[in-house]
């Protein structure tokens, strides 16, 4: 019989907590004492422990409001089956599990609560009230409809919840939150983490936020990101070939006056990574590219020049789905989303420049291979071999002392169709 | 406001649109006669044909006997033969007599025939309630006809849509009912001089808004209007679409409306259960724009009883503006 993982009081007039970090991921053993999950109250934030051993699973998804002494996951014995989330038992027999907690399951939010459906679990049998518009909008973010609270009749979730709960998940459950700078390019730099800084250079027709799915796997340390010239909210710079963008990255660099970094770039900012190691070696303590460009003459010039044309959602879709393997993960919100900053003339005008100067006629004109041999700190490519935008195979011209992460079936953004992946490999060496 | 008089238009009322109608067919196309039961030197149950009889005589303008079943009969034969008649029926109520006339001959010959005749023939219905007429004369019949395939039916709600959408289905080659409320006959506003037509197909927005589609029929269009500008004074902005027209219903524009507000309103004289509320109801349900509701739909329609005589009753078994304003209310604070 697995054991609840409860949703506790932390405070008197508490009548419900919001999930916002678990630190054990679904299918993990957990040890008794171990910090378990973040709860976020009306005053507080604060840091629950487990109160048992076992592994955990059917995790309550961050971003939950959950009622007092309602279950936000089970801790499973080794071996012991997992089925479906066992449905929440009464309040009483939750309370024989552990008596220290009697006081917090048995006490009830009390009855003068404003609207108490709000709160109230709903039965399993009964499906989450919510109007089409408030469906369809969750659909377009990726959120869970269940997760958000209603505050229309009977508890229902109206397109007005769904705009509360984007708004407040964007400054509460994003998993790390950044704040800006301005110098010679955009710079953000996450608000925690500890230890070396990170440093993230997106790539072409990209930008800052594409790094969201490793974020979470790098939050222990200092995360700088930074936009390429024409990109996210960077300057829109006139150009003339890689040598200026690699100067003005440099320049960049240097105005953060870092003792050290570690480098992680992708595609064209995997390129930018490379030159700056190449031109920083005692500041850089590794470098990680991930399907780089500058190893060779091969890019899909029909795809960029696709991308920087398209001025709708229409007809960046299709260009889009090709930078992935699995195309079902570029959906009609992705690319909705990622047409959002492409509709200012003036930065898709600036990146066809920079296009043109970087791979003219659909040919890498910047060669870095001879940068690859000189490195020496610790370096890796992760390449997915399905990439359809810069050929793997030019990761095989590699020195030896590079290490090398290859992945069936992932396209050109490994970062993003293959986060745990990727981050696990990050997060063990940075 | 569509509905407000642009200043250089002459006013006329709703029947006085209608006549005219007739007048400028009558002179412009000698296939055009009109038929009906005492609409000759009576001028019509309501007044609408008035002296026309005089002006074109009986052959033209023509009494036919105290037989709807077999006035309607004569009409379809006529348009058969290659006339435009115009057929007013006393009540709508009293289509009953004449459903065969016009569901299972004038609404099929066409295909019966492979297209080979059509039935170009123009009925007008004096409907609904608001005259103490009682149980069997106040109906809103509309949605009967609206379910045949074959017939187009019209409502218009305003003087100016009475004449255009009667000019229109003249103009057209198939079966158009005509469907005008009795309380609009007096109802005066804005009718252009000479020959045009309304649009058979095409709602009109009678009000732009962002936070609820009032779709309305005939006179509900004017409660709408009415209630939309008390709505506006409590900060609700509602769009009011005329449908206007029954069959066939003008789905981009109703669908375009919720897709903007995301909530839908119905309101319409006839019975609420099966009417012309539950087809656009379901029309937007199975549509896109299902996607863009932010609440249930509402209809108001007619209550489920014969139109009592008693005036106070009579009121209370269709839709009034309180009516209106409660629903949009309802639906815009939550309470819906």
């Amino acid at each position: 019989m697995p054991i609840e993982v409860i949703m506790p009081k932390v405070d008197m007039d508490m009548a419900s907590g919001k999930v916002m970090t678990w630190h054990v991921a679904e299918g993990e053993a957990v040890t008794k004492g171990e910090p378990l999950f973040d709860i976020e109250t009306d005053k507080a934030a604060m840091e629950v422990e487990a109160s048992e051993s076992g592994i955990l699973h059917h995790l309550t998804p961050e971003g939950t409001e959950v009622l007092i002494g309602a279950p936000v996951a089970w801790l499973y014995a080794d071996g012991e089956e997992v089925g479906e989330p066992p449905s929440r038992p009464s309040v009483s027999s939750s309370a024989d599990g552990d008596p220290s907690r009697v006081s917090d399951v048995t006490e009830k939010p009390s009855e003068d609560t404003a609207a108490p459906e709000r709160v109230e679990p709903l039965s399993s049998e009964e499906k989450t009230r919510a109007t089409p518009l408030a469906r369809a909008m969750a659909r377009a973010n990726g959120l869970e409809i269940d997760a958000i609270s209603g505050t229309g009749p009977q508890g229902r979730i109206q397109a007005e919840d769904v705009r509360c709960f984007l708004d407040q998940s964007a400054t509460i459950s994003a998993p790390v939150a950044f704040k800006s700078e301005t110098g010679a390019l955009s710079i953000t730099r996450s608000k925690g983490g500890t230890g070396t800084p990170v440093v993230l250079i997106h790539g072409f027709a990209s930008d800052a936020t594409s790094w969201a799915p490793l974020e979470t796997h790098l939050r222990h340390r200092p995360l700088i990101r930074i936009d390429l010239p024409g990109h996210g909210k960077s300057p829109k710079l006139k150009l003339n070939g890689f040598a200026e963008l690699a100067k003005i990255v440099r320049r960049t660099f240097d105005e953060l006056s870092l003792d050290e970094a570690h480098l992680v770039g992708h595609s064209l900012g995997g390129a930018l990574c490379l030159a700056l190691a190449d031109t920083r070696p005692r500041s850089i303590k590794s470098v990680t590219l991930i399907s780089p460009a500058g190893l060779g003459p091969d890019v899909n010039g029909e795809v960029l020049g696709g991308i920087g044309r398209a001025t709708r959602a229409e007809s960046l879709g299709p260009w889009l789905r090709q930078m992935v393997k699995d195309d079902t993960l570029i959906t009609d919100a992705y690319v909705r989303l990622a047409m959002a900053p492409r509709t200012d003339a003036n930065m898709r005008a600036a990146q066809q420049a920079l296009a043109d100067s970087l791979f003219p006629d659909g040919v890498q004109a910047f060669d870095l291979r001879a940068a690859l041999g000189r490195l020496e700190m610790p370096a890796r490519l992760i390449w997915g071999k399905a990439d359809k935008i810069i050929p793997w195979r030019h990761a095989l011209g590699a020195p030896g002392n590079i290490a090398l992460h290859l992945f069936e079936g992932v396209g050109h953004i490994p970062h993003f169709e293959a986060p745990e992946e990727v981050g696990k490999i990050l997060k063990a060496s940075l | 406001m569509n509905m407000q008089a642009k200043p250089t238009l002459r006013e006329l009322s709703y029947a006085e649109a209608i006549r005219e109608a007739m007048d400028i067919a009558l002179s412009q196309d000698e296939r055009v006669i009109l038929m009906g039961e005492d609409i000759g030197v009576y001028g019509g149950a309501f007044q609408v044909t008035g002296d026309l009889v005089e002006k074109y005589g009986t052959d033209r303008v023509m009494d036919t006997p105290i037989s709807e079943l077999g006035g309607a009969g004569i009409a379809v034969g006529a348009a058969l033969t290659g006339l435009r008649p115009i057929f007013e029926f006393q009540f709508s109520d009293f289509a009953a007599l004449a459903m065969e006339q016009i569901v299972n001959q004038a609404a099929k010959v066409r295909y019966m025939l492979g297209g080979a005749v059509s039935v170009p023939l123009v009925m007008r219905f004096p409907a609904g309630s608001g005259t103490g007429a009682a149980a069997q004369h106040s109906q809103s019949l509309e949605a009967w006809l609206g379910h045949v395939p074959g017939l187009k039916v019209v409502q218009p709600s305003t003087p100016e849509d009475a004449k255009g959408l009667l000019l229109a289905a003249l103009e057209d080659p198939d079966p158009v009912m005509i469907f005008e409320h009795k309380i609009l006959y007096k109802m005066k506003g804005p009718v252009p001089e000479g020959y045009y037509t309304t649009p058979i197909g095409k709602a009109a927005i009678r009000r732009t808004g962002k936070d609820v589609s009032i779709i309305a029929t005939s006179i509900m269009a004017q409660k709408a209007m009415t209630a939309a500008e008390t709505l506006a004074g409590e900060g609700i902005d509602a769009e009011v679409i005329d449908l206007r027209t029954v069959r066939p219903m003008d789905r981009e524009t109703v669908l375009a409306s919720v897709r903007k507000t995301g909530r839908l309103l119905c309101v319409y004289e006839g019975v609420k259960t099966l009417g012309v509320g539950a087809e656009i109801s379901a029309m937007v349900a199975e549509s896109d724009a299902f996607d863009f509701l932010d609440a249930p739909i509402i209809r108001l329609g007619g209550a489920e009883s014969p139109i009592p005589y008693n005036p106070e009753l009579e009121k209370a078994v269709v839709p009034q503006v309180p009516d209106i304003l409660d629903a949009a209310r309802g639906l815009l604070k939550g309470r819906i």
